[in-house]
């Protein structure tokens, strides 16, 4: 517990040094102590899970009243290591990013307050001390958003629409644990003790309301509307944690909740949230095909991931209860390996954006191109990310897809027709995004990265700063080592993925440097897989190179018989994925807008032609704009009450004063 | 070094060998058979293997603006199906690494591969590399949930996803191939893999107008050596799907034992099985048009649902 | 024995089925047509199968009359229909073809839903298939729904008949032949009676496609 609250302290620390420091002196020691605070994290987070001991810490000198209690047990152990994974990166990072834009006091201290609250909200044991570090992730990571607001001007919007759903959230988790904690007690082994004793209807009611609040946090469609705004609109930095810490904080909080704290529950529970890891999986999926700013496709991909991330801990909790609980197990820890894969992909690919935006000005893939013979490092980090997500076997996201869809196939044995359901929808959901995924990160790459410079900004585009580098490579690095020796991470796996429940020894993972599932029939060698394909491409390589024994001639690309062509004849982001978008019009309803001017002289020829594609968020404006417009049309309602007469205030102060007399 | 072991490298050996050299002799097989039936005679079943060889010894021509990617993605596209076809149960149940032979495993390098091919097109930057990559990726992205649901309608039956163990419950029930389940997958099946070679009615392989290109427009711009390598690796990906078919739904030949004369026989049974394959799908593309691009997903969802009623018929079916 | 019969009847079963999704698949009234066909001789094989194996000569009766009236006579009239202009296309459905496919994948799964409840009353071999049947029903209700062509429309009502027919089949073990004499017949008389309406409808209108009829003529 000593290096857990080490670590606690030092990013405590590094808040103060960003808040009190000269801005000279701030960035590099502010930023450098929160590393260290999350490599000390990190560490903590390691040992629990090698050991599996759970260790528990209590003062009352921090939190008023009940005082400030936390507990790390190997559950929480990973997602602490999640989130300290991608913080080392941010706070590299931080320093080559904050010298323009985040270098001020406010920011660079609710950076480190954003960090230690990630680090420290899977610790904590009380209902209290979770809500004071939920509370505080969400008003420091507000204010993050905001910091930027100058150069985004769409960031108020996004801290508007985040602030109200996230509070919302907040207020929903709270009330279910009021529902729990109705008979007293208010740290988590009360709880824990008391709901067992709770009516199924009380303990139902209480996990919907949690689900609601948490599922918000990680971006679950119909409650992903906040995310794809705020994650684009925050410093890049800001979004590589939230997109891969905070996120996987809403998981969490699902998993707790509901296997931990209420003991599983109903089969109905786990079939809610997997139909929101459906909906998800596929709405983030399609959305990334079409999005043409890198990050806002980022963060639908970040939707798309926790689908399946939902569909596995959902398959997870209804293969527990239908009686198949090795079966469960193995899909629990598809789950949680998919989450820390994608802290670690998803935040080198948000770094990685953050470079793209500082070398050339603009986030908008239309514009850019051709940046992997200005920005080899960050091209190469984005190539690997992309091979991460699009499940490229030997990377990361490989292994933990992997590991997934063998819980869901082999819950087909369960007895049960919802349990049955759910791994059904399961694999469909999980086929069907696998595609999508495949489009949106070959258009990420291929349009952003390859080609020619759409743009001049992009056409001047250069490396971005050392640290920058180190971070994205650190990230890029240690993701390819958990892809390619999983089997590393499979003691700790099966003990994060064991708490809360009776551990079935039958079926799990052997040991060793690929994951072979024992008691079922299935097994990958990441590493062996890669020595394969890198033995082919050196022979081949080798002999392409004795066959020919010549030079490469470069010659003009082939234009149809036209000598030369410009950077605007490419495919752009948005064609690319306009066959896809047609297919799914339905879905996606896109609205295009051709504009012709003609010449004056003459109709048959045209002067400019504009053409604007756009696809909205269809959740957005069918299911929150008429609420939003509901709310606003009873504020303008109410502005009646307000024409500045004072004596109409005061008689209405009266009138109150007289009901609550008459009512009381 | 067990004799397990070399039981297992020789028949990765085989496998690699006999689909580097079966594949393009499949394509000459398929486009002799359509030259037949259009009243050609048609080029010798060999044309493919001579056109490899010719490449080779070309030129190598980069075009002017394309990066490191153009020169290594034919190498991707080729050694990632060369790994398919090494751990793939086609003339053995048991080569190197069969028991990574995933079915997950093997449709991600696929996939990797058309990946690599998509970007190559995009490297290139001009118009018709991004139509076929754009065009391409659109066809993989609605063939893939067809052919993944297809492959968890056997292997629900089969309790694994491992091929090798499909391929060896499969002849332990010979019942089973008959089932409806099988059947409605091996239809899915048969759609996703026209979509994923690229034949009629999904792409013209035969193709010389820009316009009308898919999957030759991404590989427009390779000439010599690496559009060997580019050709080759697409010829070995029709070999390995074709011979997946086949010893999925019919895996009698395939080499159990660990003796060098089941693998004759193995090498046998396969390359009779995929000819009977091809010349299924050859038949098919002579007597079917080529479809408008936008009427692709009609066939796709077709194939789609074809999977899903595999794995429903397969459920009430226990 | 057991096993080929078991055999014989889920892959029977299965095409019932398939056959109903083909028709939402194919554009051409022909090869909707000939679906069906292709369902009719799968369901009177359903029928006979089951007769064999548990010896009722009743249900063999029954099963040959599916055959003539399902398999061969109404095919034959629509065919006829439909040959007066062997162009016609259900060019416009109301739904799109791939959606309408993905539907019938959601109907697919939700009669398993639904079905698995009924067969878990009496779980047999035989009755656990019986979701097939009600799937082929929900397809059928679907193309009478989104189609426009009135040959489609038909065909959609002889989807949800043959459904039934499968249902009963496989969770009864027959119904008495004077039932399912009564349904043919209604039906073929149904397809009759829409051949002459067919006929005066052309004369009129010069369209098969019924959205174009909204206002009722005297």
């Amino acid at each position: 517990m000593g290096l857990y609250l080490a670590a606690l302290g030092l990013c405590a620390v590094a808040a103060a040094a960003g808040a009190l420091l000269p801005r000279r002196r701030r960035v590099t020691p502010t930023a450098l102590l929160g590393a260290l605070g999350c490599l000390a994290a990190l560490t903590a987070a390691l040992r629990i899970l090698v050991t599996g001991d759970a260790v528990t810490f209590h003062t009352a000198q921090v939190l008023p009243l009940t005082g400030l209690s936390l507990s790390l047990d190997p559950l929480g152990a990973w997602f602490v290591l999640t989130s300290a994974f991608v913080g080392v990166a941010a706070c590299v990072y931080l320093v080559g990013y904050a010298r323009e834009g985040l270098a001020s006091r406010t920011a660079m201290a609710m950076f480190m307050v954003f960090l230690l609250t990630l680090v420290a909200v899977p610790a904590a044991s009380s209902v209290m001390s979770f809500m004071f570090f939920w509370e505080l992730m969400a008003l420091s990571s507000l204010l993050l958003i905001l910091a930027d607001q100058s150069r985004h001007p769409e960031a108020r919007s996004a801290a508007i629409w985040y602030g109200v759903m996230t509070h919302l959230g907040a207020a929903s988790i709270l009330l279910g644990f009021l529902v729990v904690a109705a008979g007293g007690g208010q740290s988590f082994s009360d709880l824990s003790a008391q709901s067992s004793a709770m009516s199924p209807l009380a303990r139902g009611i209480a996990f919907l309301l949690i689900l609601l609040g948490f599922a918000s946090k990680a971006g679950a469609v119909p409650l992903h509307v906040w995310l794809p705004k705020a994650h684009p609109a925050a410093p890049s930095p800001v979004s590589a944690l939230m997109s891969s810490a905070m996120v996987a904080m809403g998981v969490y909080g699902i998993i707790r909740v509901g296997r931990d704290l209420l003991h599983g529950g109903s089969v109905w529970w786990w079939v809610v949230v997997s139909l929101l890891g459906v909906a998800s999986a596929l709405y983030g999926g399609l959305h990334a095909t079409t999005s043409t700013d890198v990050k806002r496709l980022l963060a639908y991909s970040t939707i798309d991931v926790v689908g399946l991330v939902l569909i596995g801990v959902g398959a997870a909790g209804a293969l527990g209860d239908s009686g198949l609980g090795s079966v469960a197990h193995v899909a629990m820890m598809g789950a949680l390996l998919l989450v820390l894969a994608h802290a670690g992909f998803k935040g080198a690919l948000f770094l990685a954006a953050g470079a793209v935006e500082r070398a050339t000005g603009t986030r908008d893939l239309d514009l850019l191109g051709g940046l992997i013979h200005s920005m080899p490092v960050t091209t190469l980090v984005v190539v690997v990310g992309a091979g991460s997500i699009m499940a490229v076997p030997t990377l990361s996201g490989f292994s933990s897809e992997w590991l997934l869809l063998q819980g869901l196939l082999h819950g087909f044995g369960a007895a049960s027709t919802p349990t049955v359901i759910v791994v059904l929808l399961g694999v469909v959901a999980l086929a069907l995004t696998g595609g999508l995924t495949a489009v949106a990160f070959v258009k990420l790459v291929g349009i952003g990265f390859l080609g020619r410079a759409r743009s001049p900004g992009a056409a001047k585009a250069s490396e971005v700063s050392m640290s920058m580098r180190v971070a994205m490579i650190w990230l890029t690095g240690a993701g390819v080592v958990i892809g390619l020796v999983p089997g590393l991470l499979v003691a700790a796996l099966d003990r994060a993925a064991a708490t809360g429940r009776a551990r079935d020894a039958a079926t799990g993972l052997a040991h060793g440097t690929g994951l072979v599932l024992t008691g079922l029939h299935g097994a990958i060698a990441p590493a062996a897989l890669l020595g394969g394909l890198v033995v082919v491409m050196v022979l081949v390589g080798v002999l392409n190179q004795r066959a020919t024994q010549r030079r490469v001639r470069r010659v003009e690309a082939w234009g149809c018989g036209r000598d030369e062509q410009t950077p605007r004849m490419q495919y752009t982001a948005t064609s690319f994925a306009e066959p896809l978008q047609r297919v799914f019009a339905d879905v996606l309803r896109p609205q295009a807008d051709i504009e012709v001017t003609h010449v004056a002289e003459s109709r048959y020829y045209e002067q400019s032609l504009a053409y604007e594609n756009r696809v909205v968020d269809v959740v957005e404006a069918r299911g929150y704009r008429p609420i939003i417009d509901g709310v606003l049309r009873v504020g303008r309602g109410a502005r009646r009450l307000q024409n500045g007469s004072i004596h109409r205030y005061l008689a209405l102060g009266f009138l109150a004063l007289l009901v609550v007399l008459v009512v009381a | 070094m067990s004799a397990d072991f070399w039981y297992g490298a020789l028949a990765t050996l085989i496998q690699v060998v006999v689909v580097a050299f079966g594949g393009p002799l499949l394509v000459g097989l398929m486009s002799k058979v359509k030259a037949r039936s259009e009243g050609r005679v048609g080029a010798p079943v060999t044309q493919p293997l001579r056109d490899l060889w010719k490449l080779v010894a070309k030129e190598r021509l980069h075009a002017r603006h394309a990066s490191v990617v153009l020169g290594l993605a034919p190498t991707v596209i080729l050694a990632s199906t060369v790994v398919a076809v090494a751990i793939s149960p086609l003339v053995s149940t048991r080569p190197w690494l069969s028991s990574s032979a995933d079915i997950l495993v093997i449709v991600y390098l696929l996939l990797t591969g058309s990946a690599a091919a998509a970007l190559g097109g995009l490297d290139v930057g001009t118009a018709f590399g991004g139509m076929g990559a754009s065009r391409a990726m659109t066809i993989g992205a609605l063939a893939e949930p067809a052919l993944l649901v297809a492959v968890v309608a056997l292997s629900i039956q089969s309790k694994t996803s491992n091929l090798p163990g499909i391929v060896s419950a499969t002849l332990a029930h010979p019942d089973w191939v008959l089932g409806p389940s099988r059947l409605l997958a091996l239809g899915a099946l048969l759609i996703v893999v026209i979509a994923e070679t690229g034949r009629i009615p999904v792409d013209n392989p035969s193709t010389h107008l820009e316009l009308t290109m898919i999957h030759e427009a991404m590989t427009l711009e390779y000439a010599g050596p690496e559009l060997a390598l580019a050709t080759l690796g697409e010829a070995m990906r029709l070999g390995l799907l074709f011979s997946l078919v086949a010893n999925l739904f019919l895996p009698w030949g395939i080499s159990t034992q660990r003796s060098v004369m089941s693998l004759v026989a193995g090498v046998a049974f396969l390359a009779l099985k995929t000819t009977f394959v091809a010349l299924g799908v050859a038949l098919i593309e002579v007597r079917s048009a080529k479809l408008r691009l936008f009427r692709l997903p009609e066939l796709l969802a077709g194939g789609f649902v074809l999977s899903v009623l595999a794995v429903v018929t397969g459920l009430v079916a226990r | 024995m057991s096993t080929t019969y078991v055999g014989v009847l889920e892959l029977a079963a299965g095409a019932v089925l398939l056959s109903a999704v083909m028709t939402l698949w194919r554009r051409s009234v022909r090869a909707i047509v000939s679906m069906l066909r292709l369902q009719g001789v799968a369901l009177s094989v359903v029928a006979v199968d089951l007769a064999l194996h548990e010896h009722e000569h009743a249900l063999l009766a029954t099963g040959a009359l599916v055959l003539v009236v399902k398999g061969v006579a109404i095919p034959a009239l629509l065919r006829r229909i439909a040959q007066r202009d062997p162009r016609s296309r259900e060019s416009r459905p109301l739904v799109n073809v791939p959606a309408s496919l993905v539907f019938a994948a959601a109907l697919i799964v939700l009669s398993y839903v639904v079905g698995t409840r009924i067969t878990a009353l009496a779980p047999s071999v035989v009755t656990n298939l019986a979701p097939l049947g009600l799937a082929t029903v929900l397809v059928g209700y679907f193309m009478l729904v989104t189609r426009r062509h009135a040959v489609s429309k038909i065909v959609g009502l002889i989807l949800v008949d043959n459904g039934i027919a499968l249902m009963t089949f496989l969770l009864t073990s027959g119904v008495p032949l004077i039932v399912e004499l009564g349904a043919s017949l209604d039906v073929l008389l149904v397809v009759v009676v829409l051949q002459f309406l067919m006929v005066s409808m052309r004369h009129h209108s010069a369209t098969d496609r019924l959205t174009e009829m909204k206002a009722l003529h005297d």
